[in-house]
């Protein structure tokens, strides 16, 4: 029973995880370069809900919406510097850029909002809904998912599936896609490149800034330093589910998280080395598969 | 006037060499003379150097074998928690700790050899996350792992280094010279090794690893003794900072750790000898210089490094012809557009 609901806590935290890596499998996959700034930004996306609350109440459907689209600035912000005069030249220089954009708004952060802790609003009265029930022996045993837990699943399954609308059906998706594939022919057709990428680059940061608040609503606190490890998760989930596959990157993500929960479960003492279970999974799955758990072959 | 001088440094290599020895040799002196407090600014000098140790060890890594470590942080976490353990649960303080500093300097290397094995299938990014990776995992297992490193707590009371019965061997000037030996040993086999067959292979690898292995290069096998090597100084730093130190405690070696030391052999320049030794002292000499603006010290060395990506991807001291400047994929753009620059060259 334990287990089970151990699992119930590890899908809902990895579906975290998922939006994450769904975010920054798009980055990846749209502008072509690793990012560590992706943290950072999940951080500002949890942040800008945080002043949010204070300034406008509780209202958590704007509140998201909101995070969406100031992480999606920072995005353009982190463009601008890092990645757009870097896109011809070897990886790694951008990459570095990266890191050190990633220090400098993690310590401008905590300059700006301060280095303790801060709380969130509590929402839905921290209700629960009682999935089993059973008595044996006198103990009373139950599985439960709480309505904070119900919330983000739902949040994070309409935000993939409108994602995934918007990708096929539209025809700024379909440039987005085209882009993604073929830079040159893209354009050769007459796309926007420098424009699309901007774009995809935007919509995979607001995606982190969603996720960032609704990790801050889970662990009901948000803090300056929380970008790193989030950041370090998502890549991880999209390393693991193939760089650039938007469905592997989210089903990477929830198995993350499903194996953390697991893990503590499991071995005794464990809550101290949750993040273990996540990079040790994430090197033997680069052992056993370097391409991606979740890439079909021949389609990479 | 710039060929002059590129010039002048070409012929006189080898007098620059030593004269900056030479000059980092008496530099303590003086400041012990000249400096109010000079205690201070020679710890100051000594960490400088425990950087130069491991801003040279990275730069094997990732400037010469194009092999892109970022979680260096880790190495260092094994170097110094060995010696501090073996100095404290087994006595092998004072005079046994130097034979302590190169064991954890080949158990070190060991470790670098185990987190090689699998990231010699991998290359570029997937490298880049195996190894942050894991310098988590080693620092989360340092931090809970409590029965053999005290876990949050760290480990305390490291005993002193011992030197021919001298009393105050962890004052900084005695550590200075202490880690200036190791630091010129550093030094002096890493050139040895870049000019050897071996340095000859990391650098083939990474400039070009088809090529490479078409000519007979065992890119596997360079890789492996790669992050064997960079490990093993990386491990010698970790001790000496042990016991200089008396103390140490797995929040000394946080991820943002290892991008200091990143940082450091990327503003001095990868691949270069004297560049890590640059970046050591500028990147410290930043972070003594904004001590007084403690909070925004970090978001300046942000700064820096992003202003170093734009203007001199190649850092202070690398050449720029070097396909790490970033001209490589220009050049044969050009080569292509007049037609013949692939055939001819």
């Amino acid at each position: 029973m334990y287990i089970v609901q151990q699992l119930i806590n590890g899908i809902c935290q990895g579906s975290i995880y998922a939006l994450m890596a769904i975010g920054y499998a798009m980055i990846y996959g749209i502008v072509g370069l690793v990012t560590f700034t992706y943290g950072e930004i999940i951080m500002m996306g949890s942040f800008s809900a945080f002043y949010y609350f204070i300034v406008f109440g509780d209202n958590l459907v704007i509140s998201l919406i909101f995070g969406f689209f100031a992480a999606g600035l920072v995005g353009v912000f982190v463009h601008k510097i890092c990645y757009q005069r870097f896109l011809n030249a070897p990886r790694h220089i951008s990459l570095i850029c990266t890191i050190g954009m990633s220090m400098f708004l993690k310590n401008l952060a905590i300059i700006v909002f301060g280095s303790t802790m801060k709380g969130l609003p509590i929402f839905f009265e921290g209700k629960t809904l009682v999935l089993f029930e059973r008595t044996t022996e006198g103990f009373r045993q139950q599985l439960s998912l709480t309505y904070l837990q119900l919330m983000v699943i739902i949040t994070v399954v309409v935000l993939s599936l409108a994602l995934s609308l918007f990708l096929n059906q539209t025809r700024v998706g379909m440039r987005l896609r085209a882009v993604s594939q073929d830079r040159k022919a893209a354009a050769l057709v007459g796309v926007n490149v420098k424009n699309t990428t901007l774009l995809g680059n935007s919509i995979g940061c607001g995606l982190g800034g969603v996720a960032g608040i609704l990790l801050g609503l889970y662990y009901n606190s948000v803090i300056p330093t929380m970008g790193g490890m989030a950041g370090m998760k998502a890549f991880s989930s999209v390393v693991i589910g193939g760089l650039s596959n938007i469905t592997g990157a989210a089903l990477g993500g929830v198995s993350i998280g499903i194996i953390e929960n697991l893990g503590i479960a499991f071995i005794p003492n464990g809550s101290g080395y949750r993040d273990v279970f996540a990079f040790l999974f994430l090197i033997i799955a680069l052992l056993i598969k370097p391409e991606g758990l979740f890439v079909r072959k021949g389609r990479i | 006037m710039r060929e002059r001088i590129k010039l002048f440094f070409a012929e006189h290599k080898k007098m620059i060499y030593i004269g900056l020895g030479i000059l980092f040799a008496v530099a303590p002196l003086i400041v012990g003379r000249t400096v109010n407090k000079s205690n201070y600014v020679i710890d100051i000098m000594v960490r400088i150097l425990f950087y130069v140790i491991f801003a040279t060890s990275l730069n094997t890594i990732n400037g010469y074998s194009g092999q892109f470590n970022i979680g260096h942080a880790g190495f260092m976490l094994i170097g110094s928690y060995t010696g501090a353990i073996l100095a404290t649960k087994l006595g092998m303080g004072g005079a046994w700790y130097w034979a302590v500093i190169p064991i954890a300097g080949i158990f070190t290397a060991i470790v670098g050899l185990l987190v090689s094995l699998p990231t010699l299938k991998l290359k570029g990014i997937y490298l880049a996350i195996v190894t942050l990776g894991f310098s988590e995992i080693v620092r989360i297992v340092a931090l809970n792992w409590t029965a053999v490193t005290n876990g949050a707590l760290g480990v305390k009371n490291i005993p002193k280094l011992w030197l021919f019965g001298l009393k105050k061997t962890s004052s900084p000037m005695v550590m200075y010279y202490i880690a200036f030996f190791f630091v010129i040993l550093c030094l002096y086999c890493t050139y040895k090794v870049i000019n050897s067959r071996i340095g000859r292979a990391w650098m083939s690898i990474r400039e070009d690893a088809t090529a490479s292995m078409s000519l007979g290069v065992e890119a596997r096998k360079y890789k492996a003794i790669n992050f064997m090597y960079g490990a093993f100084w990386a491990g010698i730093g970790g001790a000496l900072m042990a016991v200089y130190y008396r103390f140490i405690s797995s929040d000394m070696f946080v991820t943002d750790e290892g991008f200091n030391v990143l940082a450091m052999v990327i503003v001095g320049g990868q691949g270069t000898l004297i560049g890590p030794i640059l970046g050591a002292i500028i990147v410290n000499a930043i972070t003594e210089v904004f001590r007084f603006a403690s909070e925004y010290r970090l978001v300046v060395y942000g700064l820096l490094i992003i202003v170093m990506m734009w203007i001199r991807p190649q850092g202070l001291a690398g050449a720029s012809n070097s396909i790490l400047a970033g001209k490589g994929i220009r050049k044969k753009k050009k080569a292509s557009k007049t037609g013949r620059g692939e055939v001819l060259s």
